[in-house]
């Protein structure tokens, strides 16, 4: 009996591992629950609810923006005034991954197994993974019959995302315009201004050095982010063939006059002109470099303007150092961002509409307004107010949408343009550039080599 | 009997059905699918062969990564262990400092691998890292070594991540030690062996099994290195700290060629039972003592 006892306990203790084994399975996810502002929901949200009787439809969605990112406040915000307008309705369930790259990976994984959230961020090739496995839905017939969110959306960002046949499988709910800053104090002590022509920019950066300074705030690791804006800039300014080249998307070579040139100004800017610490650096290493004054100049965008007043990350009174300023060859990187995709092809008609809904807000007006105040991240159109007031608060940003209308070059980022097996090569190649062990003709070969691999 | 071998079954089936679903049905799919072009939004095809042969002739990336995990692989069950063995016999003669030695060695074990990704490159941190600060202060000359993304430098930085870590190896070996009989010790000792004699000649040919199967172990391992690669040079610069569990990983979330990252994947499992069958022959590890 007590043997028999005893095998009996044996075997659910075998049973209960196994279910335990797999439990771990299941996907953990974090839920955004706190109230809302009480607004009112649209008509179409409301026939979704009266389909769905009491229980709320669970629409899952994924961000990055969470933490100490720039947009974590504005996200928390957006997300909860959401579920407080459908409350009872329509119930978000976020999926928090702490890093760009973490998100990267992570929806690369879902994608493969047709297992992508509801809505998510389309960057880095997701959206292509999305559409590659039917999993995204185009967005133009909704657009097209939704005159008010069309509105705030706009033309530009519809055709910038808009596919060769007519098809628009994501929304941005952003306007980059991408400058660069620079610490006027350095400037000033160096006797310098900021550059015209990419020749008086790299006498700059001699110049700064001579005078003590490190001239710029470069990373070589994650995406390289600072250092291929000044690529872009630099490609994108040269000529008419560079300006072309960087508004292509995925370009069918990188092995051009202008790249190489550029890759050749990059390896310079990286040998000499920069931290110790940039080979390898991600971008919290060339952001704290910048906002702790240890530099004198960092390309990046607008949304990084309130972290120059914020005491953690930035040395005290630094909002009042920064200058802002266009690339050489009055260059801007103006584009929009990829922005969310809906991810519902397989879903029920009720669940579609529901996390269209949430699409809709995430892109709308409010969305763009809370992200505007609280993450400095310009909005779509000009149907979005931006008061005299936040531009008197928030100079910085003022004077990088007046320096929009002074740029005689626009064009987009790598990030924007190229497959993402090019940027990890980046990442990989960058050091060797930088200790000289490649040319610049071998870098963009290597691009190349990835790019047609990615085809 | 008849009756003992239904709870057999019952027993064993659990971990049956766990490894036929986890480990064997993942195996079948591996193997299967190396043998097509499986991408994501594309039609399933197969494509024979063309895996296998496009990554031993076309891919020079492989042919390092797969360099570079032998080099590794033969550092490990080398060095490694004889670091670990040596410690072991050291702790064993019992001094004042043994159990605090034993302690500490083995505290880079317990620490978990990214962590010990992130303790590295702070330490390493060619601007602020301890390493260049201290060797800064030595020579009194300013110190920017980039240990990590140096070409020179990469790659014995990254083997210096685990190889002098034998902390494991240790334990075993010392769990080993402690079921020879102290009447071996005392008949060496009474016809006047060396401590030194008696661990080359005694101790060491009696810890073979054991010894074997650190080498085992400390190979295999090598096999999985992925998470500390990752968080100090993602397989950089270029291709010089590039492994083939790294490979693999690239291969499939960079360029999403499912099929060809099975292709690697099986070469990847080949090495190891390779490796396996080499150290179990070496060590004589199937034969009676």
């Amino acid at each position: 009996m007590k043997r028999r006892v005893s095998k009996l306990i044996a075997l659910a203790l075998a049973v209960t591992t196994t279910a335990v084994f797999a439990g771990c399975g299941s996907t953990a996810s974090t839920e955004v629950k706190d109230e809302a502002p009480a607004t009112e929901a649209t008509a179409e949200t409301e026939e979704v609810a009266a389909d769905t009787a009491s229980e709320p439809i669970e629409i899952s969605y994924a961000t990055f923006m969470v933490g100490t990112h720039a947009s974590a406040a504005a996200e928390t915000e957006v997300i909860e005034a959401f579920n407080k307008q459908y409350e009872g309705k329509i119930k978000v369930v976020v999926e928090e991954l702490p890093t760009d790259d973490a998100f990267v990976e992570k929806m690369e994984v879902l994608a493969s197994s047709k297992s992508l959230p509801d809505v998510l961020i389309g960057k880095n090739g997701i959206r292509e993974l999305a559409i590659a496995n039917g999993q995204a839905v185009d967005l133009k017939p909704y657009l097209d019959e939704d005159a008010e969110w069309m509105k705030y959306v706009g033309e530009g960002a519809m055709n910038y995302n808009m596919t060769d046949d007519g098809k628009v499988y994501s929304i941005s709910n952003q306007r980059q315009n991408v400058g660069y800053f620079y610490n006027k104090e350095m400037f000033e002590a160096a006797g310098i201004e900021p550059a015209k022509t990419w020749d008086e920019f790299m006498t700059n950066c001699q110049t700064l050095k001579d005078a003590g300074f490190t001239p710029l705030a470069l990373m070589t690791g994650e995406n390289a982010w600072t250092t291929n804006l000044w690529l872009a800039a630099m490609v994108g300014t040269a000529n008419d063939d560079g300006n072309k080249f960087m508004n292509t998307s995925y370009p069918d070579t990188y092995n051009t006059p202008e790249f190489i040139d550029a890759l050749g100004k990059i390896q310079v800017m990286l040998k000499d002109y920069t931290t110790a610490d940039a080979i390898g650096a991600i971008y919290s290493n060339a952001a704290n470099n910048f906002e702790q004054g240890q530099v004198a100049m960092i390309a990046n965008g607008p949304w990084m303007c309130p972290d120059f007043s914020d005491e953690t990350k930035s040395v005290a009174g630094f909002a009042d150092k920064v200058g802002v300023a266009l690339y050489p060859n009055d260059g801007l990187i103006s584009q929009f961002e990829v922005g969310y995709i809906l991810c519902t092809a397989d879903k029920s008609e009720a669940e579609q509409q529901a996390a269209l809904e949430f699409l809709k807000f995430k892109t709308g007006a409010y969305a763009q307004g809370v992200f505007l105040e609280k993450a400095g991240v310009l909005p779509l159109t000009d149907n979005v107010e931006i008061t005299d007031e936040y531009k008197a608060a928030n100079p910085l940003i003022a004077k990088t949408i007046e320096l929009a209308g002074q740029a005689k070059y626009t064009f987009g980022t790598l990030d924007n343009n190229a497959y993402p097996a090019v940027i990890e090569e980046f990442a990989k190649w960058y050091p060797s550039l930088a200790y000289d062990e490649i040319t610049a003709e071998d870098l963009a070969s290597y691009l190349s080599a990835a790019n047609d691999a990615s085809k | 009997m008849k009756n003992n071998r239904k709870w057999i079954v019952l027993f064993l089936l659990p971990g049956i059905l766990l490894f036929a679903f986890i480990f064997l049905a993942t195996l079948v799919i591996l193997f299967g699918s190396s043998f097509t072009d499986w991408t994501i939004g594309k039609e399933l095809s197969f494509v024979g062969l063309k895996n296998y042969i496009n990554i031993f002739t076309e891919d020079a990336g492989f042919i390092t990564a797969i360099k570079n995990t032998f080099i590794w692989i033969l550092l490990q069950s080398t060095i490694h262990v004889v670091i670990g063995v040596t410690v072991a016999l050291m702790l064993s003669r019992k001094r004042w400092y043994s159990n605090a030695v034993r302690t500490i060695f083995f505290i880079p074990n317990v620490i978990s691998s990214a962590a010990l990704g992130m303790l590295f490159l702070c330490t390493m941190n060619p601007q602020y890292g301890l390493l260049n600060q201290l060797i800064s202060k030595i020579t009194g000359e300013p110190c920017t070594t980039n240990w990590f993304l140096g070409s020179n430098s990469a790659f014995w930085t990254v083997t210096m991540t685990w190889l002098p870590y034998a902390g494991l190896v240790t334990i075993l070996v010392m769990a080993e030690m402690s079921s020879i009989s102290e009447d071996v010790y005392e008949a060496a000792k009474i016809d006047g062996a060396t401590p030194l004699q008696t661990d080359f000649h005694i101790v060491l040919p009696l810890m073979r099994n054991i010894i074997g199967t650190c080498v085992v172990l400390a190979a295999t391992s090598m096999l999985q290195k992925l998470d500390i690669i990752m968080m100090t040079t993602s397989g950089g610069p270029g291709n010089k700290t590039m492994n083939l569990p790294m490979y693999v990983y690239e291969t499939v979330f960079t360029y999403k060629k499912f099929g060809k990252a099975n292709a690697e994947g099986i070469v990847l499992i080949a090495v190891g039972i390779v490796c396996l069958k080499v150290i179990r022959k070496a060590f004589k590890m199937d034969e009676e003592d």
